[in-house]
């Protein structure tokens, strides 16, 4: 057993979790119609790639990833697409189910290329929360050296226990996920952090360890205290390793996955299933059966929970992810997502409207929680008083938004809600201020696209001019100087580094604030792409000349 | 946004990962002086409870009316139970059976000028009690500084006293001095032993005043005890007045008393717990928490040692309230990921 290291801070809410842990996972009823959203993870949304009017099986891929940080959406049933918004695909199901599968593949004879593919094929991504696109994540390689893979298995929100559930039903597969996944990342050892709550599913990972003898897996179990399923102190906890201000876990070598995602990555690859549908808690004091679902993602809310028993008279509020974390619903008629791990039908009781806020005395109970050692009630009065260089001077943007501050606070001030405000309106502020920027990133794309066009152009008159030569004979003119070929290897290179850097440049900025649009940065690689390109070309078509005037001297 | 609230989990597993409403941590404030309030009466007498019961109307009936006249939500306020410990805390640092009018001008001070006009709860820099104090000390010296020896708990003329009726030549033959004043006006040939053998104060006052602090420290701990304060201010405050006294009484122990003599004496303990800590207008970081304890501390040695004021709690802790922006400032803790040396 590895030692674990202390952090500060930190909270003990209610857990609540036995109300949904206490039945096996169940299977929800196959929806009759399902509503796809096209952005249902971080990143830009995917592109509609059926019409309506199509049909579709179980599996077929109704919309494209489109740049980077995007991903695939699959149809979560078969049948027939009635509805191409901009936003969502609507699709009326024939209730016969028809599986549409890949190929089935063995990981462990399976090149890194083709499983990235597979894994982008099948709209894999983060099931936690946050929803960042799989494949991408495991190209880590690419950029960062990665010695260890984390199974965050922590699960600290009260309530939630869809993770819990799976590691007792398929402890063997998120674990062969996690050594799929390790293998892609070129991570040596595997590391399984999981609160000291969850004794089954802790026993089933034992079982399955104990059986299998996997090479470098570490099982620790960490005392229950929220938010110590947070990343970067799931990190400090486990490894001791402090990822730094502003970084990523890749910057100490390290990368966080959840089970749910383990298991969705690996039924990608080992049984060809597309991501269509995740395991969900559906808890809460206003249902009467309780537990954990897979359920269709598209799946209507109003339906499921109409399915497992909602009391409408008694139900005061939904809300999706975690008490301490999620949000309040507006309203039910609305789908289930690869991003709804937990739905909670409340009532009035067991999670009350907050008290009114009264002044702040500066208690310091909020500082004694913060477990990114913040001072939340400076944070609280510079907010209020709209104090920028303040704010980011009391590092605003270090803040995990985990709500530990705001249980605490005897005044019951909505400290969370001040810190999100605040961030917006500061992140608005940069918006607003990189708009000409943003103008000159267009016209460089544009630019770069025309260029490209016109090497395209190019290549293709010279390739027929090529071949009209090479038919009447007559010698090619030898105007290719060695010096023109060395510096269009040089400018191919440059492009090359360029298009590397503004990878690494969106994908340090998606993976920071996953929630936060990055049309600028995925511009500003395309405009890369296309620079890449039309170097590619130019320098094919200069060496093929230079070769059709060597073989006619 | 956080939709579970400590004060309303009653299912938690560890109920003391946070503090009670500030309504309830106020009262347990006022709770925790009780020990020290009934010590302090059963040596001074009744004066004592006069005090802190005129303090504390005059603070609710103060604070109404100028919340009335901001035009600010009334009940909720005098709810949050502020004003009363900022009238208890007053009260209890005032001679036993001060005047009425004594009190009333310390308490429109503290609460109307110290709190109210700053903008209420939470808005003001200075501690509001010992801004009535200090005003009251440096206005009515004469009835500020001399202390009634221990007495019972009736008095002869309390009533007199307390309706600021009774002529000044019997308040100056009812009234002691506290051991911090006697030792300060002891003639400086006197040698330290001979002025105690010769003990100088009525009857029983040093043996008073040690038990009144010990009844502080008791209230201190019962704070500690249930989260209400940390023990950050408290431990630099105590710490560091023990080791400057000491430094003192080392270089010239005729001079410059002991370090325990500092210590349950004078409002030391009373200060170090309930006056230092109120936390509106303590510096806010851990580390910014002990300079600020140890920043009154070393003030109280020097004002008593070597200034003009017999005792110096409320002049310590003002000043330092004055510092709090400063220290707030450069104590801004590093947050878990950034480079140690790295703060700007």
């Amino acid at each position: 057993m590895m030692p674990l290291f202390a952090s500060r801070g930190g909270i003990y809410p209610p857990e609540r979790k036995s109300r949904s842990n206490q039945v096996p996972l169940q299977q929800a009823p196959l929806p009759a119609r399902v509503i796809l959203p096209l952005r249902q993870h971080s990143g830009r949304p995917g592109v509609a790639c059926v019409t309506p009017g199509e049909y579709v099986k179980t599996g077929t891929r109704i919309a494209k990833r489109d740049g980077l940080i995007s991903a695939d959406v699959h149809a979560s049933i078969s049948g027939t697409v009635t509805q191409v918004s901009a936003h969502a695909i609507q699709i009326e199901g024939d209730g016969l189910d028809t599986r549409h599968t890949l190929t089935p593949l063995d990981w462990r004879e399976t090149d890194a290329l083709t499983l990235l593919a597979r894994l982008d094929e099948s709209g894999v991504v983060g099931l936690g929360g946050a929803g960042f696109p799989a494949q991408f994540k495991a190209r880590v390689i690419e950029r960062h050296a990665i010695d260890t893979l984390i199974i965050n298995a922590t699960e600290c929100e009260p309530y939630i226990t869809a993770d819990d559930i799976i590691l007792r039903h398929y402890p063997g597969e998120i674990l062969e996920g996690a050594q799929m996944m390790a293998s892609l990342c070129g991570a040596s050892q595997i590391m399984i952090g999981i609160e000291d709550n969850k004794p089954e599913a802790i026993a089933a990972l034992k079982q399955v360890i104990a059986q299998s003898r996997p090479a470098r897996v570490t099982l620790s179990v960490i005392p229950t205290r929220y938010p110590s399923g947070s990343e970067k102190l799931l990190i400090k906890t486990l490894l001791n390793r402090t990822v730094p201000s502003q970084g990523l876990p890749a910057d100490v070598g390290v990368l966080c996955h959840n089970p749910g995602t383990l298991l969705a990555a690996l039924q990608a690859v080992k049984s060809g299933q597309p991501l269509v549908e995740r395991v969900m808690t559906l808890t809460g004091e206003a249902i009467t059966r309780p537990g954990n679902y897979w359920v269709r993602l598209g799946t209507s809310i109003d339906e499921l929970l109409a399915h497992v028993g909602l009391e409408r008279a008694r139900l005061s509020k939904v809300v999706q992810g975690g008490p301490m974390m999620g949000n309040t619903l507006d309203t039910l008629n609305a789908p289930v997502t690869k991003l709804t791990n937990c739905l909670i039908a409340a009532d009035q009781a067991e999670l009350p409207p907050a008290p009114p806020a009264s002044p702040c005395i500066r208690c310091g109970a909020c500082e004694s929680v913060c477990p990114v050692q913040l001072l939340p009630q400076q944070l609280h009065w510079y907010a209020h008083a709209r104090e920028d260089d303040k704010l980011e001077q009391h590092h605003l943007f270090d803040c995990i938004e985990c709500g530990a501050c705001s249980y605490v606070c005897p005044s019951h001030i909505p400290l969370v809600n001040d810190y999100r405000n605040a961030k917006d309106r500061l992140r608005h502020q940069q918006i607003e201020a990189a708009k000409a920027e943003h103008a000159k990133h267009r016209f460089e794309f544009r630019q770069a696209r025309l260029a490209r066009e016109e090497a395209e152009k190019q290549a293709r008159r010279h390739a027929r001019l090529a071949q009209g030569k090479s038919s009447s004979g007559s010698s090619a003119p030898t105007t290719a100087p060695q010096a023109d070929l060395r510096s269009l290897r040089i400018a191919q290179t440059a492009a090359k580094a360029a298009v590397r850097k503004a990878e690494k440049v969106l994908a340090r900025e998606a993976q920071q604030s996953p929630d936060e649009s990055h049309d600028d940065l995925e511009m500003q690689l395309a405009t890369a792409r296309e620079n890449l390109k039309a170097a590619d070309l130019k320098l094919a078509q200069a060496r093929q000349s230079a070769q059709a005037s060597e073989e006619s001297q | 946004m956080s939709m579970l609230h400590a004060s309303q989990a009653a299912d938690a597993p560890i109920s003391t990962g946070g503090t009670p409403p500030t309504a309830s941590l106020m009262r347990w404030v006022a709770a925790a002086t009780l020990p020290g309030i009934m010590t302090m009466t059963a040596f001074f007498g009744l004066g004592v409870l006069s005090n802190i019961v005129l303090a504390a109307a005059f603070a609710f009936v103060l604070e109404s009316t100028v919340l009335y006249l901001r035009k600010r939500p009334i009940l909720p306020a005098l709810n949050d139970s502020s004003a009363l410990v900022t009238g208890v805390l007053l009260g209890a640092s005032l001679p036993p059976a001060s005047p009425w009018w004594l009190i009333g001008v310390g308490m429109v001070a503290a609460v109307v000028i110290a709190k109210q006009l700053y903008g209420g709860l939470g808005q003001n820099p200075f501690n509001p009690a010992m801004v009535g104090y200090a005003l009251l000390l440096v206005s009515f010296p004469a009835h500020m500084t001399l202390w009634a020896p221990p007495q019972p708990l009736v008095g002869e003329s309390l009533w007199a006293q307390i309706m600021g009726s009774l002529p000044s030549e019997q308040i100056d033959a009812l009234s002691g001095a506290t051991p911090l004043d006697a030792f300060k006006q002891k003639a400086d040939e006197l040698s330290a032993t001979r002025f105690w053998a010769n003990d100088p104060l009525p009857a029983g006052t040093l043996e008073a005043w040690r038990m009144i602090s010990l009844a502080w420290l008791a209230g201190g701990a019962l704070l500690l005890a249930r989260r209400i304060i940390s023990w950050h201010i408290p431990a630099a405050l105590l710490g560091s007045l023990a080791l400057l006294a000491m430094l003192f009484h080392l270089a010239d122990a005729n001079q410059f008393a002991s370090p325990t003599f500092h210590l349950l004496t004078g409002a030391t303990l009373f200060g170090a717990f309930f006056i230092a800590t109120d936390p509106v207008s303590a510096a806010t970081s851990r580390r910014g928490k002990l300079l600020y304890g140890a920043g009154i501390g070393t003030l109280i040695i020097v004002i008593r040692n070597l200034g003009g004021y017999p005792d110096a709690v409320a002049f310590g802790v003002l000043l330092m309230n004055l510092c709090v922006p400063l220290i707030d400032l450069y104590t801004v803790p590093r947050p878990e990921g950034h480079a140690r040396g790295a703060m700007r």
